[in-house]
């Protein structure tokens, strides 16, 4: 059972590969119809599918597959014109996959009902057939064509050739031809090579080895250059007796030995790449598969050896050797945990590439005309980050679709351009990843905001008062606020931004929006590039070791209580021409304070952090030095206390708490 | 199966005779294992589900 459920996984994840190639696959033929290889890229990643719910005996998808196949085994061969319709039916298709898929994944059944579907199909193609009969055969003249070329050599190629053959050797040019319904096609042709490779020596061919291998085989013939002793007759005999191969051509080719003679070097290069060639066989995949949970332990692992660590450099042992094994000790464990962490990064693209087909749905469905951007796809992010990643991106699209971009004829008289433009961004700057969502759609409605927000009684007038611009803005992010009057099936309803502050927050992150009214709105994503571990300033704030960690530290600086001047009543320093406000660190951490107050220090330690977009002065009593923590998160009784996002073990084995400084502001 | 899997069954009866004549019989999506299998030197394969004539045509060719 349990190999059964390796299997199963396997399914599901590289389903979900193929579902989404296939979704690529059919938005870039919509755009480009006449496109063969995305064409044959679709046919493809069907036919896999199919032959992998074929083992898994999960017969209606392979039943549903298989007639994708010979959907676009039709457009293949240009019986069938691309159209919205077929675009459509192919949405349509992939959208039953992913259904039965999750299906799999609840109840281990692909019980579904598919019939009307796969009757559609049918008539398309029944359709497609009648109407292209003419060019049906036009197809045929091409593809004998095809089949009685043979392979041309290069110079260089017929050198070697001409060098290498024995007195008694023909150079054949042989084409063997498959039935056009051989199933295995790689595995034939693959035989036809076995078979060719005791005839002769095997020099050349169409397609070569890898590509077969890499299943880059769709037409029905394997084209070889054979150099051989033996007579027409007896390969075309071996080579004919192989299953499936209906036809096999053969014509002998002259060639010259090329006079000019090329020097000693060249000489040994051809040689070695003959060895090469004749050495290479199917090559075995180097990649491989882990789940993220073996992963994870890897990390934890390497955590708590690096806590180790850690203490061991704390307990400071006066000793040659010690001193000898520590840097090595700390080189190791540095780069164990930079490579785990390179293996736990994936491309966000795998994520991004759901987004154009759901966009495309979307604007269709409110009629509205969209230009999606995608950039920074190649960005690479921790998987677990990107997992949790999906749907709050999925919801800030639907936002910017549904309530940002507006119908053309609302944006022509607006004067903008007719398409709207949504922009999904993914880039890295210094430590963190950053992800930004764009549209020049409408904007927010501060006023509306604001007003909703008194009215559901989540600020007051007073507060509301206090509040600038960008942290009304902000507001968009409380729990129950929705500003659209009406209520769609994507968005809405007033639980979504919120849930997105909490998802990303949970990851560590921050999120943060900008709006214009009438020009758009951009919302910027941060993102730390790993979870579990990070650099930190560690600093003593009354009598306690606190880390904060260095990702959100613009500097560090000792300051007179002199420089400290006043604005509506409140502490600032200006540094660099920039006012910036401090904040006892104490107060925030509701430590008494009693009559101690930082002003009456002499000299006072500050470091300058982002929070909330902007940068403030946290006030502590002592910078103590730099180091890697591995982040644990607080357990849930002791869960959401304000501005602490978990705790770290340092050298003593004590425990310090991490500060999160992004709100404290 | 039991015990071992295709291919080491195919090397297996190789070994044991050089002149035996092995039809793979495999299931779709399963194409790099048939390779494999040939490169063991079974000398053909059919795919499920069988049809009768693909059967005959198979052993026809290896006999």
């Amino acid at each position: 059972m349990s190999d059964n459920n390796e299997y199963l996984e396997m399914f599901f994840a590289e389903s979900e590969e193929y579902i989404m190639v296939l979704n690529d696959a059919i938005l870039k033929l919509e755009n480009n119809p006449e496109d063969k290889e995305v064409v044959a890229s679709l046919f493809r990643a069907a036919h896999s599918l199919k032959g992998m719910s074929a083992t898994m005996r999960f017969d209606v998808l392979t039943e549903l597959t298989h007639k994708i196949e010979n959907l676009m085994d039709q457009v293949r061969n240009n019986k069938i014109d691309v159209t919205t319709e077929i675009i459509d039916l192919l949405f349509e298709g992939i959208d039953y996959i992913e259904e039965i898929v999750k299906q799999i994944k609840t109840d281990g059944t692909d019980n579904f009902n598919l019939e009307e579907y796969l009757n559609k199909l049918e008539n398309k193609m029944k359709q497609g057939k009648e109407q292209k009969v003419i060019s049906n055969e036009e197809i045929n003249y091409d593809l004998d064509e095809f089949e009685s070329e043979i392979i041309s050599l290069n110079e260089e190629e017929k050198n070697n050739i001409a060098e290498n053959k024995k007195e008694l050797d023909t150079v054949y040019a042989v084409n063997a031809v498959l039935y056009n319904g051989t199933e295995f096609k790689q595995v034939r042709a693959s035989m036809v090579f076995k078979e060719a490779k005791e005839i002769g020596y095997l020099f050349k061919s169409v397609p070569d080895i890898r590509e077969i291998e890499e299943a880059k085989f769709e037409n029905n013939v394997v084209k070889m250059i054979l150099i051989s002793n033996e007579p027409k007759e007896n390969i075309i005999n071996s080579l004919g007796n192989i299953t499936d191969v209906v036809e096999v051509n053969i014509t002998d080719i002259e060639i010259e030995l090329n006079k000019n003679k090329k020097t000693d070097e060249n000489k040994e290069k051809n040689k070695k790449n003959n060895i090469n060639k004749s050495t290479s066989k199917f090559e075995v995949s180097s990649t491989v598969r882990v789940g993220i949970k073996k992963l994870d332990k890897l990390m934890n692992m390497i955590g708590e050896l690096l806590i180790n660590k850690t203490r061991l450099e704390a307990l400071n042992i006066d000793s040659e050797g010690f001193k000898d094994i520590l840097p090595q000790l700390d080189r190791v464990t540095m780069e164990l945990h930079h490579t785990v962490m390179q293996i736990r990064m994936e491309p966000i693209g795998v994520m991004f590439n759901r987004f154009p087909r759901m966009v495309r749905d979307l604007s269709k469905e409110s009629q509205k005309e969209i230009d999606f951007i995608i950039k920074g796809k190649d960005t690479e992010l921790d998987r677990s980050i990107i997992d949790e990643l999906g749907d709050p991106l999925t919801h800030l699209l639907r936002n910017a679709v549904d309530h940002g971009i507006e119908k053309p004829k609302v944006r022509a008289k607006k004067g903008k351009d007719k398409t709207g433009r949504v922009e999904l961004m993914a880039y890295q700057k210094g430590s963190e990843i950053i992800i930004e969502v764009e549209d020049d759609g409408a904007g927010i409605n501060i006023e509306k905001l604001t007003a909703k927000a008194l009215d559901k009684e989540l600020i007051t007038q007073k507060e509301l008062e206090e509040m600038d611009r960008e942290k009304k803005l902000q507001l968009i992010f409380e729990p129950g606020l929705s500003t659209t009057d009406e209520v769609s099936n994507v968005s809405g309803r007033g639980v979504g931004m919120d849930v997105v502050k909490r998802t990303i927050k949970s990851l560590d992150g921050d999120i943060y929006i900008n709006s214009e009214k009438e020009e758009g709105t951009n919302i910027i994503i941060s993102l730390p590039l790993t979870l579990a571990i990070q650099d930190a300033l560690m600093v003593k704030i009354d009598q306690e070791v606190f880390a904060i960690p260095l990702n959100a530290i613009s500097e560090t600086l000792k300051i007179k209580s002199k420089e400290i001047k006043q604005v509506k009543g409140n502490d600032v320093i200006v540094l660099r021409d920039e006012t910036i406000p401090l904040i006892d660190s104490r107060k925030s951490l509701n430590i008494e304070v009693g009559d101690n107050n930082y002003i009456e220090r002499e000299e006072m330690s500050v470091v300058i952090v982002k929070s909330s977009g902007k940068e403030v002065g946290l006030i502590v009593n002592q910078l103590l030095y730099q180091q890697e923590i591995v982040i644990k998160s607080l357990s849930d009784y002791l869960g959401n206390v304000k501005n602490i996002s978990g705790a770290t073990i340092i050298g003593d084995g004590e425990v310090a708490l991490i500060l999160d400084v992004r709100d404290i502001a | 199966m039991p015990e071992m899997d295709g291919i080491e069954a195919v090397k297996k009866i190789m070994a044991f005779d050089s002149d035996a004549k092995i039809i793979l019989c495999s299931a779709m999506g399963q194409q790099t294992l048939v390779i494999e299998a040939i490169e063991a030197c079974a000398k053909d394969f059919i795919v499920k589900l069988f049809k009768k004539d693909r059967i005959k045509e198979a052993i026809d060719n290896i006999l």
